[in-house]
This record gives C-alpha cells, sequence and structure tokens, in this order.
C-alpha cells in the first residue's frame, strides 16, 4: 500500500499540533532546534514521497458513499509541491532570526508546520471532495499567520482573508455541486470527466458552474476582482509568513483552477466559449491594475503584494489561453514566480528586521549597508520584470508565444502586449529601489552608513532561492521538457 | 406488549417531570440522581422500541369520526425519536451544573423532563391529529420554560412564544380538517394519503391549506416572517434554549412539515405547483434572513438563535423539493445540526455560567482561559459553516446535490443560498473564535484571570457532541444511507 | 303511555312550584329545596334521555284534553332530554361554585328570593326546551327574562342595576320582535303549535305565495333571538350584566340563559320553518356574517379589556359567533357542531367564571390583572381550572373546545363557499383566543413581587373544589369521548326534522 504518501502530509501537521498544545520549550534554541528538525524531516519525507510516489493512489476513506477522500501524486502535483517545499523549508530557516522580534513564537511554528502539511496535501490530492476539503482547511490555518501579530489592523486582514477565501470557497462549492451530478468521477483525470449522456441540454449550467469554480479559485489567486484580501493580509503576516503566503498559497488557488479546468471539465469544454473570454479579460485587467497599483504604492510590502496580484494573473493567463506553450509558460511561471516572489518578501522582511523602514523612500543607500542582500533583492527584481538570462523570461516567453500561435482573435496580441506593459511597469516598481540603495545619489550622507547585513540564518535561505532562480533561467529545458510532457497530456 | 410500550415511553418522562416537585428531595443530589436514571432508562427504553420496531400502530383512544390518538414507528419516527433520546441525557446533565445557580430548580427540571415525553409524541405520533395534540402540549409544557427566569424580558418573551406557536398550530389545524375530509385517513403514509377523487375541481383550494399549514407548522421552525419569537426566548435558561430551541422544539416544526409534505398531502399532488414555489422561495429567503440578522446580532445566545432559524430553513428547503433526495437532505441536516447546535448553545452557556458574559465583545481573550469550551465553539463553527470532514458538510452536500437533482430553476438559487448563508456563517461564528484566541496585542489579561472550564458535568456533555460532529462528518455512510431509505418509503 | 312521557311535565312542575315553596321556606331549607329539585331534575331528565334513547323516536305529550291542534303540547326527544339534563348539571355546579360568592355578595334577606328565580328560570328554561306550542315558548322567554333580570339585580349596587336596566331594554326589544314575528306566523298559518305551523309553511313556500311576509318573519325571529343570546352586533348589554353579577348569576347566565334562547332558535329553524326554508332565506348567510364579525370583534374586545370578568362575557360574544357561525353554515354538519359547542361553550364558560372568581378572592376583590399576579399560587385550584378552561377555549385537544372547533372546521369545508372565510375567521379567532387567555394565564402564574394577599387552602372552600373537578371533567370528558355525544346531537336533530 503507499500509504507513505500520507507521510509529508500527517507529520508536519501532527507535529504542528504537537508544538501547540505542549508548553513553554525550556529556551528559545530547544524550540527552534525542534522545529528545524521538523522541518527537515518533512522535506525529507516529501522528497521521499516524490521520488516514490510517482503515480501512487491511496484511497483513504470514504465520506459519503460518492465523495472519496483520494490522493494522488501525478506531475502536476509534483510541481507544486516540489515548490512548496522549497519555500517552505527557506522561510521556515528565516523566521528562525526574523522571528525574534515577534511573540507567540511557538504557535507561529505550530501553524507553519500544519500549514505545510495542508498545503502538500493540497498537492497530492487526487479528487476534487479532497481537494476542496484541505483547501477549506489551508484557508482556516493560514489565517492564523495572518492574525499572527495580534494588533487590530492584522486582525482585521485575517478576518478579511478568511471571508474572502470562504466567498471563494463556497463559489467553488456551488460548481462542484452541480458537477458532481453531470460527472461520471470527481477524480482528477487527464481530460474531461463530463458525461456526455447527461451533460446534453445543459451545457449552459456546466458553464456556469466552471466559472464560478474558476472564480472561487482564483479569489485565492487574487484574481481582480476578489484580491482586495491579499493586498491587506499579505503586508500584516510577518515576513516568513507573508513569503509563504505570496510565493505558495496562492498557488493553491492556481492549482486549484488548473485541476477544474484541464482535470475535471477538459480545456476541449471550455475552449471558446464565453467562460474563457471573460477569464481571458479578468485575468488581463487583473496583470495590468496589479502593476499600477505596485507602481503606486510607497509601502514595501503592499508593493510586493501588489505585485503577486499582478504575477499570479500572468499565470491564470497562460492557464486561460488554454494552449501548449501558455499552459507551459504558465506552470513554468508558477515555479519562477514563487522562488522569486519568496525572495522578495525574505529581503523586505530583512530589511524591515535590521532597520525597521517599511517605506520605498527610506530605502535609499540601504545597498551600501547590506550588499549581499540588495544584489539577491535586484536579482529576483530582475526576474520578476523577465530579463534573460533570469527564469522569468523564460516563462513570459513561452506565455506570450502560446498567446500569439493560440489564434483567438484579439487576445492573441492584445495579451502579450499588455504582459510587456505590465513587465514595464514592474521595472518601474521594482528596479528603483535597486538603484536607490545603490545609488543613493550626491547628496547623500555616506558617513551615516553601517554595516547591517543580515544574518548566516537570513541570508543563507534567501541566496539559495535566489540562486535557484538564476538556474532555472540558466538551464530551463529540463524543467520544460519536463511541463511540457505532461501538459500536453491534458491539453 | 410491543406496542403498548410506545406509550410507556411517552408517560414514564411525563410522570417523573410530575413527581419532581412532589417528591421530598433531601438533597439537590438526590433529584439529579433521580432524573439522570429516568431519562437514561427512558431513553433506552425508547432505543428498545424504535429497535423492536413494532409494525403495529398502537391506538389508545377515539375521538371523533375517524380520529383517533395512535402510535406507530416508522422511519421518521426512527430519526427524529433517536436523535431526541441520544441528546436528553447529556442535556439534562449539562442542566444539572447549569441550573445550580438559578432558582426553582423543581420546577424548571419538572417541565423539562416532561417535554421530553411530549417530543417523543410528536415522533411517534400515528396520525395527523396526535401529531397535532403533541404539538400543542409541547407549546404548554416549554412555556413555563421559556419564563422561568420571571423577569419581564421571559414574560414577554414566552407570551410571544405562546401566541406565535398556538396561532401557528391554529392554521395548521386546517390542513388536519383537510385531510381527515379529502384522504382515505388521518394515518400517516409514505406519499400521501389524498384521495383524487374526493379533490376534483379543488386543488388550488388543498394547496392553498397546504401553504397555510406549512407556515402554521412552519412558525415553530421559525420560518420568516414567523420567527422573532425564536431569539426573543433566548432568553431562557441555556439548556432551554440548546436543547429545546435548537433541537426539541423548533425541529419537532420541521419534523411536522416533513410529515405534511411526504406522508399528508404526498409529493405527487404538490411537486410542480404553485405551493411548492411559495414554500421554497419563503425558505430561501429565511435561510438568508437568518444569517443577516446573526452577521448583525452581538448578543451571543440571540446570534445563535439567528443562526438556528437560517439553518432549520435548510431543512425545509430539504422538505420543499419534494423529492426523496431532498428529504435524505433534510433529515441529515435535522439530526447534524441538532448535534452542531446544541455543542455551540452549550459552549454559550458554559460562558454564560462561568462568566456571566452575553454579548461577543466581553468574550476577547477567553479562548485561552477556556480552551476545551472554545476549541469544541471552534469545531461546531467549523461545522456549522460545513467544512469538509464535518457534519455540516454532509448535510449540505445532501442537500445541494437533492436540490441539483431534482431540476427545479428556483432549486438551483436555493443553492446559492445555502452559500451565501454559509459565507455569513463564518463570518457570524468565526469572529467569535477570532476575538476568543487573538484578542488583540494590546489586550489586559487581568480581566479574564480566574475564569477556567467548567465542571466535568458541562464538558462530557460537550466532548460527546464534538465527537459526534466529527463521526458524523467522517463516517457519515450508514446514516445517509439509512435517511435515503427512510425518504424512499422503505421503512 | 310509558310513565316516563310524564317527565318533561313534572319537571317543569316541579322547579315552578319549588320556587313559589322557596319564599315561604327559611333560607337554610329553601337552599337545600333548590339544590335537591336541581338534583332531581337532572335525574329525571337522564332517565328520559336513557328511555328515548332505546325508543329511538320523539314523543308528544298533551297538555290537558284539548288535542291538536287546540291544545298546548309538549315535546321530548334525544336532543331536549340531553339539553335539559346538561342545563340541570351546569346550574347545578354554578350554584355549588358560586354559593360562598353568594352569600358574601349578596344581603341575607335576598337569599330566598335568589333561589326562587332560579327556580324559576330553570322552569322556564326546560320549558323552552320541551315546549311544542310557540305562544308557550314566547311566555317562557319572557319570565327567563324577568328572572334573568333579578338574577342580575340581586347584587345590590349601582353597576348592577344599571346592568339589569340594560339587559331588560334590549331582552325586551328581542322579545318584542319575537312576538311580532311569532304574531306574524299565527297570521300566516292560523296556528301556534310547532308540527301544524311547519305543514302550513311548507304549502305556503309550494304555493308561492307570501314569500315575503314569511321572509319578514324569519328575519324578525332571527334578530329577536339573536339580541336576546348577545350576537354580535347586539351584545352591548353582555359585558356588564355578566361582569358585574354575583358569579353564579354570571355562570348561569352565559352559560344557559343565552344557551336557551339559541336552542330555541335552532328548534324553530328544524321545527317550525323548516331547515330547508330558512337555509333558502338570505337571513342565514347573514347569520353567519354576525357570528364571523362576532367571533373577531368579541376577541379584539377581550383582549383590550384589563378586567377578568369583563374579559371572560366578551369572549362570550365571540363563542357565540361560533354558534351562528355553524348555525349560518347552512348544512346538518354546521348545526350539529353547533349544538355541540352550544354544550362545550356552557361547560367551559361556566368553568371560567367559577375559577375567576376563585382567582380575584385571593387578590383583594381585585379583578384587574395587574392584582391577579400569582392568583394561582394563592388559590391552586382555580389556577388549574382557570388553565383548563383557557386551553379548553383555545383549541387543545383533549378538551371540549377542541372538538368543538374540528366540528365546525369539518363543517365548513363542506360548504364550498363559506369555507374560506370560516377556515381562516377560525383560525384567526383561535389566536385572539390564545393571545388574551394565555396572557391572563401568564399572568396568574407569574409570582407576586410582594405577598400582599393571603393565600387560600383546601379546607376553607370545600364545596367550591368539588364544583371546580366537576367543571373539569365534564370538560375533559365532552373532550375525549365526544363521538357518542355527537351522535346523540346528530339522533336528536334527526328527530326534529
Amino acid at each position: 500500500m503507499s500509504y507513505f504518501i500520507l507521510l509529508p502530509i500527517v507529520f508536519p501537521v501532527l507535529s504542528g499540533i504537537f508544538l501547540l498544545v505542549r508548553g513553554e520549550m525550556k529556551s528559545r534554541k530547544n524550540l527552534l532546534a525542534v522545529t528545524g528538525g521538523l522541518l527537515v524531516i518533512t522535506a525529507l519525507l516529501a522528497v521521499l514521497a516524490l521520488a516514490f510516489g510517482r503515480g501512487e493512489m491511496l484511497l483513504l476513506f470514504d465520506l459519503t458513499q460518492t465523495l472519496p477522500v483520494l490522493f494522488k501524486i501525478d506531475d502536476m502535483g509534483m510541481v507544486f509541491a516540489v515548490v512548496a517545499v522549497l519555500v517552505f523549508v527557506c522561510a521556515g530557516f528565516f523566521s528562525f532570526e526574523y522571528m525574534k522580534h515577534e511573540a507567540h513564537e511557538r504557535r507561529y511554528y505550530g501553524f507553519y508546520l500544519i500549514v505545510f502539511g495542508i498545503l502538500m496535501a493540497l498537492c497530492f490530492a487526487g479528487n476534487l471532495v479532497t481537494f476542496y476539503l484541505f483547501f477549506e482547511i489551508l484557508t482556516l490555518s493560514s489565517m492564523t499567520l495572518v492574525l499572527h501579530s495580534g494588533s487590530k489592523e492584522a486582525v482585521m486582514a485575517g478576518l478579511k482573508y478568511l471571508f474572502y477565501s470562504l466567498c471563494g470557497a463556497y463559489m467553488v462549492l456551488f460548481g462542484f455541486y452541480f458537477l458532481s451530478h453531470y460527472a461520471n468521477t470527481l477524480s482528477f483525470s487527464e481530460g474531461s470527466v463530463l458525461n456526455p449522456d447527461l451533460t446534453a441540454g445543459h451545457t449552459g449550467l456546466l458553464c456556469a458552474a466552471a466559472f464560478a469554480m474558476i472564480l472561487g479559485f482564483s479569489v485565492k489567486a487574487g484574481m481582480f476582482p476578489m484580491h482586495a484580501w491579499l493586498t491587506a493580509a499579505h503586508p500584516a503576516a510577518p515576513a516568513p509568513a507573508s513569503a509563504v503566503l505570496s510565493a505558495v498559497i496562492v498557488k493553491a488557488g492556481v492549482l486549484g483552477i488548473i485541476r477544474v479546468v484541464y482535470y475535471l471539465f477538459g480545456a476541449s469544454f471550455l475552449r471558446d466559449g464565453w467562460v474563457q473570454r471573460v477569464w481571458m479579460v479578468l485575468a488581463l485587467v487583473t496583470i495590468f491594475m496589479g502593476s499600477l497599483l505596485a507602481y503606486r504604492e510607497p509601502v514595501l510590502k503592499k508593493r510586493l503584494a501588489y505585485s503577486t496580484v499582478s504575477q499570479v494573473s500572468y499565470i491564470l493567463y497562460g492557464l486561460a489561453v488554454m494552449d501548449g506553450d501558455a499552459l507551459a509558460g504558465g506552470v513554468l511561471h508558477v515555479i519562477c514566480h514563487s522562488l522569486v516572489k519568496a525572495v522578495l518578501f525574505l529581503c523586505a522582511g530583512a530589511l524591515i528586521y535590521r532597520t525597521g523602514k517599511t517605506r520605498v523612500d527610506e530605502l535609499r543607500g540601504v545597498g551600501k549597508e547590506m550588499p549581499c542582500l540588495m544584489w539577491c533583492y535586484t536579482i529576483a527584481a530582475l526576474g520578476l520584470i523577465g530579463i534573460p538570462p533570469t527564469g522569468g523570461f523564460i516563462s513570459k516567453w513561452y506565455l506570450a508565444a502560446g498567446s500569439l500561435s493560440s489564434g483567438i482573435p484579439g487576445f492573441s496580441w492584445i495579451g502579450p502586449a499588455v504582459l510587456l506593459v505590465s513587465a514595464l511597469l514592474t521595472a518601474g516598481y521594482l528596479l528603483p529601489i535597486a538603484i536607490c540603495g545603490f545609488l543613493p545619489g550626491d547628496d547623500f550622507d555616506y558617513g551615516k552608513l553601517v554595516k547591517k547585513e543580515p544574518g548566516g540564518l537570513m541570508l543563507a535561505p534567501i541566496l539559495l532561492l535566489t540562486v535557484l532562480s538564476v538556474l532555472i533561467g540558466l538551464f530551463p529545458n529540463a524543467v520544460l521538457d519536463f511541463i511540457r510532457q505532461f501538459s500536453a497530456g491534458i491539453l | 406488549m410491543k406496542e403498548s410500550m410506545m406509550l410507556m415511553v411517552i408517560l414514564l418522562p411525563v410522570a417523573a417531570g410530575i413527581l419532581v416537585p412532589l417528591l421530598p428531595f433531601k438533597k439537590r443530589k438526590h433529584m439529579e440522581i433521580f432524573l439522570e436514571t429516568m431519562v437514561v432508562l427512558n431513553s433506552l427504553l425508547v432505543w428498545g422500541v424504535l429497535l423492536e420496531f413494532p409494525e403495529e400502530a398502537f391506538t389508545l383512544t377515539k375521538f371523533t369520526g375517524n380520529l383517533t390518538i395512535s402510535f406507530k414507528v416508522d422511519g421518521m419516527s426512527m430519526v427524529f425519536a433517536g436523535l431526541i433520546s441520544a441528546l436528553w441525557p447529556f442535556a439534562t446533565l449539562y442542566a444539572f451544573e447549569y441550573m445550580a445557580k438559578e432558582e426553582r430548580e423543581k420546577t424548571f427540571f419538572a417541565f423539562y423532563t416532561m417535554t421530553y415525553g411530549v417530543t417523543l409524541g410528536i415522533a411517534l405520533a400515528g396520525n395527523m391529529l396526535t401529531m397535532y395534540f403533541f404539538y400543542e402540549l409541547l407549546t404548554l409544557v416549554t412555556v413555563p420554560l421559556v419564563m422561568h427566569t420571571l423577569s419581564r424580558e421571559a414574560i414577554l418573551a414566552s407570551r410571544k412564544y405562546l401566541y406565535y406557536s398556538l396561532g401557528g398550530a391554529a392554521f395548521a389545524f386546517i390542513s388536519l380538517i383537510f385531510i381527515t375530509i379529502y384522504g382515505t385517513t388521518t394515518d400517516f403514509i409514505f406519499g400521501g394519503v389524498l384521495d383524487p377523487e374526493k379533490i376534483g375541481g379543488r386543488t388550488n383550494a388543498l394547496l392553498l391549506v397546504y401553504v397555510m399549514a406549512f407556515v402554521g407548522f412552519g412558525v415553530k421552525a421559525a420560518i420568516c416572517p414567523f420567527n422573532s419569537w425564536l431569539p426573543q426566548a433566548g432568553v431562557a435558561p441555556t439548556p432551554v434554549t440548546a436543547l429545546l430551541h435548537a433541537v426539541a422544539v423548533v425541529k419537532s416544526g420541521a419534523f411536522a412539515i416533513l410529515r405534511l409534505t411526504f406522508f399528508s398531502f404526498g409529493t405527487e399532488f404538490l411537486k410542480g405547483t404553485w405551493a411548492q414555489s411559495v414554500v421554497m422561495a419563503l425558505t430561501m429567503f429565511t435561510i438568508v434572513y437568518g444569517c443577516s440578522r446573526a452577521v448583525k446580532e452581538t448578543h451571543l445566545k440571540r446570534r445563535l438563535a439567528y443562526s438556528t432559524i437560517s439553518n432549520l430553513s435548510y431543512i425545509l428547503f430539504g422538505a420543499t423539493l419534494m423529492t426523496p433526495l431532498g428529504m435524505a437532505g433534510a433529515l441529515s441536516h435535522m439530526v447534524f445540526h441538532a448535534v452542531m447546535k446544541i455543542a455551540s448553545f452549550f459552549c454559550a452557556g458554559a460562558v454564560i455560567h462561568q462568566t456571566d458574559r452575553q454579548y461577543v465583545h466581553e468574550l476577547n481573550g477567553l479562548g485561552y482561559k477556556m480552551p476545551c469550551v472554545f476549541g469544541i465553539f471552534t469545531l461546531s463553527s467549523l461545522g456549522l459553516m460545513g467544512v469538509p470532514g464535518l457534519a455540516g458538510f454532509i448535510s449540505k452536500w445532501n442537500l445541494a446535490s437533492a436540490a441539483v437533482e431534482s431540476g427545479n430553476p428556483l432549486a438551483c438559487g436555493g443553492i446559492a443560498c445555502l452559500l451565501v448563508s454559509a459565507l455569513l456563517t463564518a463570518i457570524y461564528m468565526l469572529t467569535i473564535v477570532v476575538r476568543a484566541f487573538f484578542p488583540g496585542k494590546d489586550f489586559d489579561d487581568s480581566g479574564v484571570c480566574g475564569i477556567k472550564d467548567p465542571s466535568w458535568k458541562m464538558l462530557l456533555p460537550l466532548f460527546v457532541f464534538s465527537i459526534f460532529i466529527v463521526v458524523f462528518g467522517l463516517y457519515s455512510a450508514p446514516f445517509v444511507k439509512f435517511f435515503q431509505d427512510v425518504a424512499n418509503g422503505l421503512h | 303511555m310509558d310513565f316516563v312521557q310524564n317527565f318533561p311535565f313534572f319537571s317543569i312542575m316541579l322547579s315552578m312550584f319549588s320556587g313559589t315553596v322557596c319564599s315561604v321556606l327559611p333560607r337554610k331549607a329553601a337552599k337545600w329545596v333548590n339544590t335537591i329539585v336541581i338534583s332531581v331534575v337532572s335525574v329525571l331528565s337522564l332517565i328520559l334521555l336513557v328511555y328515548l334513547i332505546g325508543k329511538k323516536e320523539s314523543y308528544v305529550y298533551m297538555m290537558g284534553h284539548f288535542p291538536a291542534p287546540w291544545g298546548n303540547e309538549i315535546r321530548a326527544g334525544v336532543l331536549e332530554a340531553g339539553m335539559a339534563l346538561f342545563f340541570c348539571v351546569i346550574m347545578l355546579l354554578s350554584m355549588l361554585g358560586g354559593r360562598k360568592k353568594l352569600h358574601d355578595e349578596v344581603v341575607e334577606s335576598k337569599h330566598n328570593m335568589y333561589y326562587i328565580l332560579v327556580n324559576l328560570l330553570l322552569s322556564s328554561l326546560l320549558a323552552l326546551v320541551y315546549t311544542n306550542d310557540l305562544f308557550t315558548a314566547y311566555v317562557f322567554v319572557e319570565i327567563n327574562t324577568i328572572a334573568a333580570c333579578g338574577l342580575i339585580m340581586i347584587r345590590q349596587n349601582g353597576r348592577t342595576i344599571e346592568a339589569a336596566v340594560r339587559y331588560m331594554i334590549m331582552s325586551l326589544l328581542g322579545s318584542g320582535l319575537l312576538l311580532l314575528g311569532i304574531c306574524m306566523l299565527y297570521d300566516l298559518t292560523g296556528h301556534l303549535l310547532m308540527s301544524n305551523i311547519r305543514e302550513s309553511v311548507h304549502m305556503i313556500m309550494e304555493d308561492g305565495t307570501y314569500r315575503v311576509p314569511l321572509l319578514v318573519t324569519i328575519t324578525l325571529i332571527s334578530v329577536g333571538l339573536a339580541i336576546k343570546s348577545a350576537l354580535f352586533p347586539f351584545h352591548g348589554w353582555l359585558p356588564d350584566a355578566y361582569g358585574y353579577s354575583t358569579v353564579s348569576s354570571a355562570a348561569i347566565l352565559s352559560s344557559l340563559v343565552s344557551k336557551g334562547y339559541i336552542f330555541l332558535l335552532i328548534k324553530i329553524i328544524y321545527r317550525v320553518l323548516g331547515f330547508d326554508v330558512f337555509g333558502m332565506s338570505h337571513i342565514i348567510d347573514v347569520l353567519f356574517a354576525f357570528g364571523l364579525m362576532g367571533m373577531v370583534f368579541g376577541s379584539l374586545n377581550a383582549i383590550e379589556e384589563n378586567d377578568i370578568r369583563r374579559m371572560i362575557a366578551f369572549s362570550s360574544v365571540a363563542q357565540i359567533g361560533y354558534i351562528y357561525m355553524g348555525i349560518g353554515m347552512g348544512t346538518q354538519a354546521g348545526m350539529t357542531a353547533s349544538v355541540f359547542h352550544i354544550l362545550s361553550h356552557a361547560a367551559t364558560k361556566s368553568l371560567l367564571f367559577i375559577a375567576a372568581i376563585g382567582l380575584t378572592d385571593v387578590s383583594g376583590g381585585s379583578r384587574h390583572f395587574i392584582d391577579l399576579t400569582g392568583a394561582a399560587y394563592r388559590n391552586k385550584w382555580a389556577g388549574v381550572t382557570f388553565t383548563v378552561g383557557s386551553l379548553s377555549m383555545v383549541g387543545v385537544p383533549m378538551f371540549s373546545g377542541f372538538i368543538s372547533k374540528l366540528l365546525f372546521a369539518q363543517a365548513a369545508v363542506q360548504n364550498h363557499v363559506k369555507m374560506l372565510p370560516a377556515l381562516i375567521v377560525l383560525a384567526v379567532s383561535t389566536v385572539l383566543n390564545a393571545i388574551y387567555f394565555m396572557k391572563t394565564v401568564i399572568r396568574i402564574y407569574t409570582p407576586a413581587q410582594e405577598d400582599k394577599y393571603e393565600s387560600i387552602t383546601f379546607k376553607d372552600m370545600k364545596s367550591y373544589v368539588l364544583a371546580l373537578v366537576c367543571f373539569i371533567i365534564l370538560n375533559v370528558i365532552l373532550g375525549i369521548s365526544s363521538q357518542p355525544i355527537v351522535d346523540l346531537i346528530e339522533q336528536g336533530l334527526s328527530m326534529f326534522a
């Protein structure tokens, strides 16, 4: 039996609960040691599961006669799982230093591990019920990360996050109810699960259901018009938590949409319908709007959050095109954006931790104070803009190419144009920080500068992620081939 | 012999209740032991009767014409009687602890125990008249419970409750007459008893009577616009609000409507008529209305009462679908909601008992002081929201899939109402949870010191209910199967 | 001829002469004579009832030696005997329950007078029930009015005298109309004996002549009796008369006197005019409409009332509305329901009056709700009884009120036109009943803040409690085993025809 799939899910959840319920540890050191150990073990278990579990299936039990809880490791899930493990481990180690200045550390780590486990479950979910189940739990458990600081702002942001996400989840549920009636099975399978006998004459209804589900999952992915929670919640959380939220948890929404569109309804059912068109419009609006708002935002973490809104919609746009290249580009962008955005948020966290400065205009000259950090920031920013040789370039290239080759009237060229404009805006909102950081100008008082480079525990995860993002840009083929290979099957 | 046991289980609690004020108990403890023994004994008897499953009806007396007082066990009564008898012993246990602070306990327990018998009378009623009789009695024996505190508020509330209930029964009474005239019998027979020959051209009159009776019985099930008695009746001691106004009384309204729809008028006659649309629209409106009011309400128990209003209409919505699946959904929500709501009410009661705090804004920071109570409250909140893996999800799933299956366009709107209500449920329940566990940074701890979880008498029922919530959520198949059999007329 | 057949005559004579005898007896003896006579009459009626049930048909008893159509006649059927029995029982219980109060409220010299009036009232009621002669009926209607007036007035204070005058005026108006009606009937048919009139009326109907005069006659008789039995909107005299007279008077007036008139009306409908003739006239619709209005407005008035006695009195208006609604339905079932409601209302209303007096007595004699707070704890028996009466009024199963409601509703369903208004008003009036009766019940069971008033114990009110218990039993019997009674009523009504 393939029960070992459950290990990377159950282990972190149990260990998180263990951390939550047991009393205070003797010292902070013990807590960090235990947490670090647990994180590493979880990562190892995940790697183990990914290495040996490819294609494995596990039917855990039946919720009702028609709703089994099913786990399955398929290629798409693997991509997301790998990213999640990387970001979680790195951000986890980063927080050992960062969380020093926050209270209730034990609670933070407990929920952090639980979220980790739930996210793995989400990646491994084999059918819609399981996915939905963990999607809801993910919302509930990750809310605690947003709430963590307990300030009024954070609590409001946490509740906003909760209600938006639940609203999305219920839209998904709405579609789910209909889908379950018209589908042969709810297991994710390549192509469509719809039962042609039943669907005849109900196409309109099912399109509405599909649209509700896409819209529902897109709440988590921060697509317009349900993006408002993201820019409130991500900045309110502690920096490593925002890194996780922005880099991987929003991707849960993306994964949900992939599952619905490519594994349940099937691309052929939705292609060229009104659902696809509306979806593309929304994605493009979000791309442009997110960048524009980020450009105008003075607070660094908020700016990064808007950037997430925009960048995740790149992925959604790629998915909406329903073309081989665009899909590959989208999935690749999942990886690139996760790595890059994690770096950016961690950098922002390190900046706040070391200097206490949160606004962009306060950051003049920080490049001189902490050069290593700012170099990482700059490289990541380049990646997000899409300048070769970073991963972002590759993924955006494929997105644009896919859009052009799809031949959808109008969109095939409007899409790339919007992507380009947004890239320019991205450069506009990310690079000035680097420029001002390294080149503060003539009137800057160099005398005040002190070396503030963060410690190794903070820097190492950032460096690791930066290197990875560059590597992906330099050697994209291995990953890309893998993606193209399995995405061909689901189109 | 087996048949007369049905009468026995009704009379035993009534007799025990009458005995309470008459017997000279030396200590409070003796009364507790006496009552608990009686209640547990009766529950065992009920289960005995249900499992023995007497086929025959037991006729007690003949009123006039073909109207008799008779009892019969069928699937529906098994569900309701089983539910009642499972919950009552725990609720009684809880009441011992809760009522220790209140005055005039003996009167309270007398009526509290009598209500048990009367509710069983509704469950086991074999025809309309018997049900009507016990329905009226139920109103009368519960009024003293509502006015228990004898404050002005309580008296106004009990008056309102009385007028509403008796008034509703007066309209329901009309349907009883019509069934005697236009039906072949007044007994409950699955599929309805109307005689098409007798109806002739008076279909519309009968439909009108159905709507009147639906609303009449619906008064007890707090259907809008006749719901205002329920939040007001929240002035009663919590065991009453929990058991009666979340389970026994209000569910007997829903039970009566199910009987009326499926066993007297029959779905064949009602389905597709204007009457169905009217009552369905009414339930849909109530679902949303109850939730919205709950969000606005700041008094904890009243908030839960509004939540009950909304959830009761879930059950009624299932009934108005008028399909076997709809009825199965209604039955499952009847049982599952009972467990979840009684748990959340008991939590509210525990808070009131331990701290005398009644308003939501007073609950800040109590989560860490009363971890068990608030843990279970969180669980029941999640259950009410319909998080998968807990009981609420299953019943909502059944209701919604029944709505999809029914193919009624209005029912699709009903699904939307269910989901909107789920979102609102999240809002009004989880804000409490967040308050309790995340009181905010500058929260002053001194206000809550010395507060702790209540004793085992209160916690035991809570734990049992929370186990039920999880068990129903994870392992519902046999229950749902049973409900479906009942709804298909197999039992 | 069986000896039993003399019983109606004996009953009437016995009660009438015992009344006369009472005037010369000492007070105590008068009391006993009164009680014994009522008991004897009940026993006689019971025997007659059993006899008639066995015989399965009614009989006519000739008074004096003149045969019809000249002589005077008595007619007895199941319904008549049953009604007589029932009236006696209620009267007995009302006297029993109200005796103590009577002694307190009425000056001692008037006690004998009271018993005389009661006996007279009984004899006139019996005569109304048994007579087969319209003019005899009229005579006893007048006797009845006078006796009733005396009963109201005997507790001498301003209120009762005013009430009695009002009652007298309205009542005489009613009797006047009735007399006019009877005269016109005599003009039209030339008869006074009921059976003979009916034959003539049938002939008139077949001829098609005298349609309008006949309609006028029906109107006069109906309205006359409606005024006397306080049908809405002719109920103005009622609240004061019931509200301020001594309690046994109120109980007797509400449950017997007005019911006697209604019974007379039913008798006239069946025995004089014929059910069909009456049904064809539109008077029946008017009665129906008035009945419905009475059900609603009587209850609304009762809700506004702050005085428990007056509240119960207004409730009577509503209940009489029920009865007229049943008559107005124009079906056999409706009539059965009405007759049953005569019984059930009589049983319940007298119970309520008697229970209410127990409650007001322990509240310093005040009848206002504010003072009644917690009265049920001070007088437990009265509290329980009042609750039973209220539940019966609201129509909770197991009590008599439910059965009448059931019968009314079933009757309503059979009439396609009048069904909807009847059912809806029935439901609405139930709600209204619930409002004012349950308000009172909750009030009397709300413990008082301070112990202003003394409680009363069982020892001090043995006869009162006995009366209450009997009332409750009567009510429950009507509620549970109603089937034989309904059968009897149907049998009796068919004997009328």
